[in-house]
This record gives C-alpha cells, sequence and structure tokens, in this order.
C-alpha cells in the first residue's frame, strides 16, 4: 500500500464523518420548532427568498458591502476557492484522467481562494475590530481552510502533494462541522428567514429596486439611498 | 378617592408631555420620594385620566384625587410603600 | 447556579426555535455590519459592532448547546451565564440596541439581530432584571384593561369633550368620533391623548371613512420586555374588540412598534389568522390619496421636509412607498435624507428606549447619526409616523440644536386640506 492510497482512504474516512455530522446538524435544525406564520402577507414570500439568495448577495446590493467592496470580494474569491476545492477533492482519485488545462483551472480558483483566506487571516489579526470580535475557533478555520486550498492547488499541478493535500484535507473535514466552519449550512437558513420577512412583508420590492445598479436604473431610487450623495457618506465612513 | 384638601410635598409639571412620559415622570418621582409623600401632576396629555389610575392600582400606591381643570389635568398621588 | 439564572436559561432553551439557531449559528464574525448600527457610527468603538454584541449571547449559547464551547470553552470564548453576564446582556439588549435590523439588512447572512435581542430581553425579564419602567407600564396597561367598565366611562366622556372640538374644528356640526360601532369598516387604534385621534378623525370625517375608534390605546410595551404572555394581554382587548365590532379592517396610529407588532406578530401570538385586516394608518392615508379621495394643497406646506423611516414601519413592515405618496402630495419641498427608506438610520429612540431616562445619555449620542442626516437635509420640519421616533427627535432637536419641528404626517395632510387658518393652527399645536 502506497502512502498516496492510505491518505486517501484517511480523507474519505474523514468525508464521511463531516458528511453525518452536518447531516446530523441539518436534522437538529429540522427538529427545532418553526411553526407556520399565521400573519396576513403584504407580499409574496418567494420574492424575497429569490431575492435573498441571488441580488441580494451582489456587492452593491447592501450598504455594508458598498463601504467593504474588496473585503467582501475577498470573501467571495476565498468562498469560490472553496467550492472549486471541494469539487477538486472529489475528483482527486482521477486527476490524471483529467486535462492538464482544467487542473490548471482549478488550481488557479482553489490557490487564489488560498491566497485570499490567508489575507482574511492576517486581516482578522491586523483589523482593531476583527482582532475584538475573533475566536481561537476563527483564527484557526480561516488558516486551516486557506492551507487545505493551498494544497489542493500544488496537488492539482503535481501528483506528488496528494498526500499532503488529502491529510490537510482529512483535518479540516473532520473539523468543519464542529468548529466555526460548520456556519455553511446554517447560511441556507439564515438567508431563508431573511428572505421570507422581506418578502412577506412587502420590503423585498424595494429592496429588488435597490440593487439594481444606477447605470442600469430608468429613473432615480425613490426609496433607498444609493445615489451619489449616499456613496459620498459611506466613502466618509469607510474614511472612519 | 379622597375629597379633603391635601398640599403636596413636590409639584410635577408634566404639561406638554406625551403617552408615556407623564407616567414615566411621576414613576421615577415616586420612587425617589419618601413614604407618605404627596405629589402633585400637572399634564395636558387627556390619557392621564386613564393611566394615572392605572399605575396607582398597579404600583400599590394611593391616587388621593384626579381631575380635569379646563385643558389641564391635575392628580394627586400619595406613596404608600 | 442561582434563580435568575437558572429562569434566564430556562427562556433561552424553550425559545430556541429555528430563526434564533440560525442567528446564533451562522455569523461568520467577519465584522462588515459595524457601521451599519448608529451606535457604532456616532462611537466607532468594538463593543457597538452589532457581531459584537450579539456575541455575548452566543457564548453563553455555545457553553450550553456546542461539542467545543462545553468541553473546550476557550477555544470557542464559550462562557458560563452568571448574574453578572446577566446584567451586561439586559443593559445591551435594553440600552445598546434598538432593535432596528439595519445590520441584518447589511449582513451577507442576515443574521437577525433583532431576535436575538428580544430573546435576550425575554429572559431579563422573566429573571427580573428588565428595566423596572418598562414593567411598570407593561403592568399598567395590562391594569387597564382588568376594569372595563370604568375606564370605557372616563374614555367616551373624554371622547365626547374632543367630538366637540372636532365640530368645531371642521366647521361641520355632524363630524363624529364614533367608539364602539358595530359593523364599522374601520377600527382604528390610537394612542394616549388627542394628538393622535383628532388629525385622523378630520381625516375619516373628510373622507367619510365608515370608522370606529377603539376604546384601547396600541402601544405595546410587552412587546419591548420581550415577554410575550404580557404582549398578549395588551393586544388581545384590541383583537377581541374588532371580532365584537365585526370591522373589517384594524388600523394602527403612527407608531412603529404598535403596527408592526399587532400586524406581524400577533397572529403568531394567538396562532390565528384574524378575520379582519391589519395594517398603518400611513397606508390609509396614502390609499385616500391614491383613490383622489382627499383634497390637499401642497402649497400648506411650502417649507423644507424632510421624512425620518421609522425601523418598525420601513423595514420591519413594509411601509416606506406610502410615506413618500403622502408627503409628495401635501408638501411643496420634500427632500429625502441620505441614507433613506429602507436603509435609514434609527433615531435612537427605538425598543422603548425612548422611556428609559437611566439611558437618556445614550440614547442621545446614539442619536447623532440622526441628527446629522436631518441638518444635511436643511429641512425646517421633520415628520415621522411613529411615536416613539418622534418623541426622540424631539429630544435630537434640543440636544443638537437643530432647530427643527417635528411633526405627524396626519398633520401635515390636516394643514394640506387648508381647513381655516385657526383651525390648522389648533392642530398642529396639539
Amino acid at each position: 500500500m502506497n502512502i498516496q492510497f492510505i491518505t486517501s482512504i484517511i480523507a474519505l474516512v474523514a468525508l464521511i464523518f463531516s458528511i453525518v455530522v452536518f447531516a446530523s446538524r441539518w436534522q437538529a435544525m429540522q427538529r427545532l420548532p418553526f411553526g407556520k406564520d399565521r400573519s396576513i402577507p403584504k407580499d409574496s414570500a418567494w420574492k424575497g427568498i429569490m431575492y435573498a439568495f441571488t441580488l441580494g448577495m451582489m456587492p452593491w446590493a447592501k450598504e455594508s458591502t458598498r463601504i467593504h467592496m474588496l473585503a467582501y470580494l475577498r470573501g467571495i474569491g476565498f468562498h469560490i476557492g472553496i467550492f472549486a476545492g471541494l469539487a477538486a477533492l472529489i475528483a482527486s482519485p482521477w486527476f490524471e484522467n483529467i486535462p492538464f488545462a482544467i487542473r490548471a483551472l482549478f488550481a488557479v480558483l482553489t490557490g487564489s481562494g488560498a491566497l485570499m483566506g490567508a489575507a482574511g487571516g492576517v486581516m482578522r489579526v491586523a483589523e482593531k475590530n476583527l482582532r475584538g470580535i475573533s475566536t481561537r475557533d476563527d483564527h484557526a478555520a480561516v488558516w486551516l481552510v486557506s492551507l487545505w486550498l493551498g494544497a489542493m492547488a500544488f496537488a492539482l499541478i503535481a501528483p506528488a502533494f496528494l498526500p499532503a493535500m488529502y491529510v490537510v484535507s482529512a483535518a479540516m473535514l473532520v473539523y468543519a462541522p464542529l468548529g466555526k466552519i460548520r456556519h455553511c449550512i446554517y447560511f441556507y437558513f439564515a438567508r431563508l428567514f431573511y428572505g421570507l420577512h422581506i418578502g412577506r412583508r412587502g420590503v423585498a420590492s424595494g429592496l429588488i429596486e435597490h440593487s439594481i445598479p444606477s447605470g442600469r436604473r430608468s429613473h432615480a431610487p425613490q426609496f433607498g439611498g444609493v445615489g451619489a450623495a449616499s456613496a459620498r457618506l459611506e466613502q466618509e465612513a469607510h474614511n472612519g | 378617592m379622597s375629597t379633603t384638601i391635601t398640599k403636596p410635598d413636590q409639584v410635577l409639571d408634566l404639561k406638554g408631555l406625551l403617552c408615556p412620559m407623564p407616567i414615566v415622570r411621576l414613576s421615577i418621582a415616586v420612587k425617589k420620594a419618601g413614604v407618605g409623600a404627596v405629589l402633585e401632576g400637572i399634564a395636558t396629555d387627556p390619557g392621564v385620566m386613564a393611566d394615572v389610575p392605572a399605575w396607582a392600582r398597579q404600583s400599590g400606591n394611593e391616587l388621593v384625587s384626579i381631575k380635569q381643570q379646563g385643558k389641564e389635568y391635575h392628580f394627586l398621588v400619595k406613596k404608600t410603600k | 447556579m442561582d434563580n435568575a439564572v437558572t429562569t434566564a436559561l430556562a427562556v433561552l432553551e424553550k425559545q430556541l426555535n429555528r430563526p434564533l439557531a440560525a442567528a446564533l449559528e451562522v455569523c461568520a464574525r467577519c465584522g462588515i455590519c459595524a457601521e451599519s448600527c448608529h451606535y457604532y457610527v456616532a462611537d466607532p468603538k468594538l463593543d457597538h459592532v452589532p457581531a459584537q454584541r450579539a456575541e455575548q449571547l452566543r457564548q453563553v449559547y455555545r457553553r450550553q448547546h456546542d461539542f467545543i464551547g462545553k468541553f473546550f470553552p476557550t477555544w470557542v470564548n464559550a462562557e458560563d451565564l452568571d448574574e453578572n453576564k446577566l446584567e451586561r446582556l439586559a443593559e445591551i439588549a435594553f440600552s445598546e440596541c434598538t432593535l432596528c435590523r439595519r445590520c441584518t439588512f447589511n449582513c451577507p447572512m442576515g443574521v437577525d439581530t433583532p431576535l436575538m435581542m428580544r430573546v435576550i430581553r425575554a429572559m431579563a425579564t422573566a429573571a427580573g432584571k428588565a428595566p423596572e419602567i418598562l414593567v411598570m407600564l407593561a403592568d399598567s396597561a395590562i391594569e387597564k384593561g382588568k376594569d372595563p367598565d370604568m375606564f370605557r366611562a372616563m374614555f367616551k366622556e373624554q371622547i365626547a369633550q374632543m367630538e366637540q372640538e372636532l365640530r368645531e374644528l371642521t366647521g361641520n356640526p355632524e363630524a363624529t368620533i364614533p367608539v364602539e360601532k358595530e359593523g364599522a369598516r374601520v377600527l382604528y387604534v390610537a394612542l394616549a391623548g388627542a394628538h393622535t385621534i383628532l388629525p385622523p378623525a378630520i381625516i375619516f370625517n373628510a373622507v367619510k371613512e365608515d370608522w370606529t375608534l377603539s376604546l384601547y390605546e396600541a402601544a405595546n410595551y410587552g412587546v419591548f420586555l420581550g415577554d410575550t404572555a404580557r404582549a398578549k394581554a395588551i393586544a388581545g382587548r384590541i383583537i377581541e374588540e374588532a371580532k365584537r365590532l365585526k370591522v373589517e379592517e384594524v388600523v394602527v396610529a403612527e407608531c412603529g412598534h404598535a403596527c408592526a407588532s399587532l400586524v406581524w406578530d400577533a397572529p403568531n401570538w394567538f396562532s390565528e389568522t384574524f378575520p379582519f385586516k391589519t395594517r398603518s394608518i400611513v397606508e390609509l392615508f396614502a390609499e385616500y390619496i391614491e383613490q383622489g379621495r382627499l383634497h390637499l394643497d401642497p402649497t400648506a406646506n411650502p417649507e423644507p421636509i424632510t421624512y425620518h423611516d421609522s425601523c418598525n414601519l420601513a423595514r420591519t413592515s413594509g411601509i416606506y412607498r406610502e410615506p413618500r405618496v403622502i408627503l409628495n402630495a401635501v408638501a411643496q419641498n420634500f427632500v429625502e435624507m441620505t441614507p433613506h427608506g429602507l436603509e435609514n438610520y434609527c433615531c435612537g429612540g427605538g425598543g422603548g428606549l425612548v422611556a428609559l431616562p437611566e439611558y437618556d445619555e445614550k440614547r442621545l449620542r446614539a442619536g447623532k447619526p440622526k441628527a446629522d442626516q436631518i441638518k444635511k437635509t436643511g429641512a425646517r420640519t421633520v415628520a415621522a409616523a411613529c411615536e416613539n421616533c418622534r418623541l426622540q427627535l424631539g429630544d435630537l432637536n434640543q440636544y443638537y440644536e437643530l432647530s427643527v419641528k417635528v411633526t405627524a404626517l396626519a398633520d401635515l395632510i390636516v394643514k394640506a386640506m387648508r381647513l381655516p387658518e385657526k383651525i390648522a393652527m389648533s392642530v398642529a399645536a396639539e
């Protein structure tokens, strides 16, 4: 038995552990009470849910992401890297059958994800508020995932890195459902509840109007603050 | 409610205040006063006609009197505990 | 563990439903919520970052529910709840967050901060750590309902006086303020005092609305306590009255929390879809204007007027279009704040804070972003469709020397109805 086979089995066991614990968390959420909303809706719940998972995630949709555009884009890049890394992990036993161009593309995605993750790790220490709100778990999670993405990028290019990638993957997969990384499944719940709120209560229509970038908007925003004056205020807030 | 004339130890000018501020001010003043103290409140918000008796019952203090005088509402309360 | 702590933890367990668990679990502590909070904008410190505030409850939750929190608490900053921690939680939820929902809208996850703050409030109330004044106001309101006959007689006498005033104001000897009118189309729930009864009465009479005034007031201090039992006791009387009178709709005064709680929360407190519609009077006024039922002259309000969106009306209840329909019809020079609508800053008085004198300084300092917004508009009048907001805006007006007049939308409508001059002045002075 070679080291690559042994480490891949360890990663597989970790993956199964991860899936089982995540599934049990999902089930635990489903067991918690969530009663039928008896209030009479002002608008469609679906409109809100659709917005919450699409337009509402755009970098220009929220004041916070407009102010922290770079940090938000860094986060997006990090998470794109994570999705690419998971796909690559599943495909890893068959890397040698995958054309180099595709592996290189995934190496770029995971590699840049690793760099953006590391940048996030540095920001967590360097930025005063972030340092204040971070737990040890937060620091560990961002560095562990960044390391995993880095290992994946190397493994995609050079098979010699496969055993190392599997070991890091195993550590990340075991830690994911226990520590902060588990927020990934709660994201769907939180966004769903937010979508229900803004949909049923007739808020989503205003937000949709809001989140169409000004260049494509047919008329000035009536019910929000995404105008030039708002951008100025945000710039002031950003400058501190 | 007593009809005898009671001299207040403290007068609270609650004129111009809107609900719930008259009751908030009254409640704070009564808390600071000693047991047995009588406070007079003068308000312009008609809501006090219902709110002050309810406050007195809820807090266990005595409402000595409450009456409307033109556009003003005068009340006397005695701290009992 | 002492009794208060045990009680508070029991409340947390009881209220732990799917939305609460999602809010507690999902925060990635990215920190980009900071500037969305008016406390942080006024005073940028760590304690004012919404994620840090919610983190205080999460620490307790993790100690109870999280594997790592139970066995390696320092790794995830998990903490046992003790009396000091409970008092700090209560201080945060009652005086350092107005439940304005601005951070929720700005969070990439949509973390429901108001939900967590309401749970802390419920924990503190059950454990006897809630501000005494809020408890007193809620209990006084409940007390009023215990002797309805006495209060009914007093209320009707006051309304009779107000009706007389209404007739003098409108010059219409048939103008009425009906009370307990069975089969009326609209049950209007006002606040205590004439200022939320007379202007709407003028408007209802002008459009010939089939309405009746509720015996009860809309304000619900049980909501601020996060105490569903008290909130139900207060709201239940209005719901019972609406059913008894068989009205088509219940219309709530210009009051943010009263509207949001009666429209969106009460049906779930009672596990019942009510046999009537419930909405804000702002929505009804906008409807009258859009139907052309009110004849309004915007030149009656020529000065620059700005509008402060109540968080409970805009972000919580979706009422951001309707106030602008009204303002564009009644004011010649309506200017928006920046930002406004769904992105508007809280005035700093929400969540019952305006009624808590012990937090006056905190509240007024947190209102600075709002004061700055108002100053930048150059407006001389600030309209708001919420009583708590108006009280806070009045205080900000003095504290920051804004020299503005604070008004309700109904007052502006009445002014634009061009009643004789002395009448308009009298209404505005209410």
